[in-house]
């Protein structure tokens, strides 16, 4: 039993033999906005994905709300995934339709509603995300920045209670960044709605979260305030926060 | 050295192979699970009916029309010499109806529907737009797989009935202007030879090739690895396993019921 609303436990990953998490270990209160921290192939997307059970773990355990997760079939994880949307680091928008039919979509599927009613409640999600006027546009037809806004409507769109944000400003104009950062924190806020975030953006990190897990060598090496994290006396942390090449941190690839 | 390079390559294609085939059934098993309560997405299956279907009369008639103008050059100095016009119709019908048709079809559609059907889905699985609608709750097998699957089994067994007819308007075509068989001894050479049979023969062919295609295409298109490197194998195999059995099903199916 976990009394945590999201729980990592012990959790372990590799891919061909490689070990990616070595036992990593995170619990998410509700509400909060926890941030995911660390180098690249570092596991910070693995992490996420397996909360929603598009990867396995090897070993360990995840909870969510009071029940075990990691072992349901693939079957049994619709429930889940309607509670937990994910944005992807690539967007993932269907190439064969038009933003407005992509929101629509999971609206026409679980919703219940028509799809001229979808498509109508689609466009008003679009407003939301400042893409009202794409709406009719195919995702190749688009920006990086404007493919990656619609997903964003496309997940908000079930109302989830959690959202899971792989790099949400990776690859977006400074503005738009601000705006995808306001936005996650007024769903936390206002909603009550749980975000972990997956970023390598300072002013995100420092804008927006309530806590950062700072994933290092596949566990999670610390869990601090914004605040705690900039005044921690870690060097690997310093190296990491201050973006300095030279340092302790274990960088592998370079 | 060489003995066991040729082994070890025989036991990995044998491996690779028995792994193909019951992914597939795997698979196939799904999409029967899926069908069960049917609920099948409208949109997507009226989309792919279309795209698979429609546009691919052209192509097909074209093969088709061919198809049966050769049968009829071949036939037709034979029956010729031997003042037999009367079984030229019989000669051209009866291979089109029960052989080339069917097949000469199938492999066009594998070669336009079946490989862009992989590369479809082969690159949404690497851009990860499947995993996106497992992240909706949607599951691709349901919503991508199926619509397919039915979409391409229905229009191969609609577009191998266009093709008889038009394979034999070809045959008659050729018999009249190249031969100078009368239309009506062409009519009553296939009136009085070719039996209901003969058509029915070609069409359950056409039901076993479609879902031949659909499965391999499909199967490739959701377990590519690799980016564009992987996409271009994926349609490859995919084509080279439709046109494998359809060879293997053709034979098997007039052996047992020819």
């Amino acid at each position: 039993m976990s009394t945590a609303f999201i729980e990592f436990r012990g959790v372990t990953k590799a891919f061909s033999g490689k070990p990616v998490l070595r036992g990593m270990s995170l619990a998410v209160d509700k509400g909060e906005v926890m941030f995911i921290i660390g180098t690249s192939g570092v596991g910070k997307s693995v992490t996420i994905k397996h909360l929603i059970g598009l990867l396995r773990i090897d070993e360990g355990e995840i909870w969510f709300d009071g029940a075990r997760v990691d072992q349901l079939p693939e079957r049994a994880l619709a429930p889940l995934r309607k509670r937990i949307g994910m944005v992807f680091q690539s967007s993932t928008l269907f190439d064969s339709m038009t933003l407005a039919e992509n929101v629509a979509l999971p609206l026409r599927k679980h919703g219940k509603l028509s799809h001229n009613d979808a498509l109508a409640e689609a466009r008003e999600r679009l407003a939301q995300v400042y893409m009202a006027e794409y709406a009719d546009r195919y995702p190749a037809e688009l920006s990086d920045g404007m493919r990656k806004r619609a997903a964003i409507a496309r997940t908000l769109a079930l109302s989830p209670e959690v959202v899971l944000f792989d790099e949400p400003t990776t690859g977006l104009d400074p503005v738009s960044a601000r705006r995808v950062d306001r936005l996650i924190r007024e769903l936390a806020d206002k909603l009550g709605m749980t975000a972990i975030v997956v970023s390598h953006d300072p002013p995100s990190i420092f804008g927006v979260a309530d806590r950062v897990a700072f994933l290092y060598r596949g566990v999670v090496h610390v869990v601090a305030t914004p605040a705690e994290l900039r005044a921690s006396p870690d060097p690997v942390v310093q190296q990491f926060i201050t973006g300095r090449s030279k340092g302790p941190m274990e960088t592998p690839g370079f | 050295m060489i003995g066991e390079r040729l082994v070890s390559g025989i036991g990995a294609s044998a491996l690779r192979i028995t792994q193909e085939v019951g992914g597939i059934v795997v698979l196939t098993g799904q999409v029967l699970r899926a069908l069960v309560p049917p609920r099948i997405d409208g949109r997507e299956l009226v989309k792919n009916l279309h795209k698979m279907g429609n546009r691919s009369v052209p192509i097909v008639a074209l093969t088709a029309f061919f198809a049966g103008a050769l049968m009829m050059l071949q036939a037709g100095p034979f029956v010729k010499k031997f003042g037999a016009t009367s079984l030229a119709g019989w000669g051209a019908g009866y291979a089109v109806l029960r052989e080339i048709g069917p097949i000469l079809i199938a492999l066009m559609f594998s070669g336009r529907v079946g490989a862009n059907n992989t590369a479809e889905l082969s690159t949404m699985t690497v851009t990860e737009q499947l995993d996106g609608l497992r992240a909706l709750a949607i599951d691709p097998v349901k919503f991508l797989v199926v619509p397919r699957v039915i979409a391409m089994m229905v229009m191969l067994v609609a577009l191998t009935v266009i093709g008889d007819l038009v394979a034999l308007a070809g045959a008659t075509l050729v018999g009249r202007v190249m031969l100078g068989i009368d239309w009506s001894t062409m009519y009553y050479s296939f009136a009085d030879n070719l039996t209901p049979y003969d058509f029915l023969h070609g069409v359950y062919k056409s039901i076993a090739f479609g879902a031949a295609i659909a499965m391999s295409s499909c199967y490739f298109g959701v377990t590519v690895r690799g980016g564009a490197v992987g996409v271009g194998k994926a349609v490859n195999a995919a084509v080279v396993a439709a046109a494998v059995s359809i060879m293997l099903l053709d034979f098997f199916l007039t052996y047992l019921t020819g």
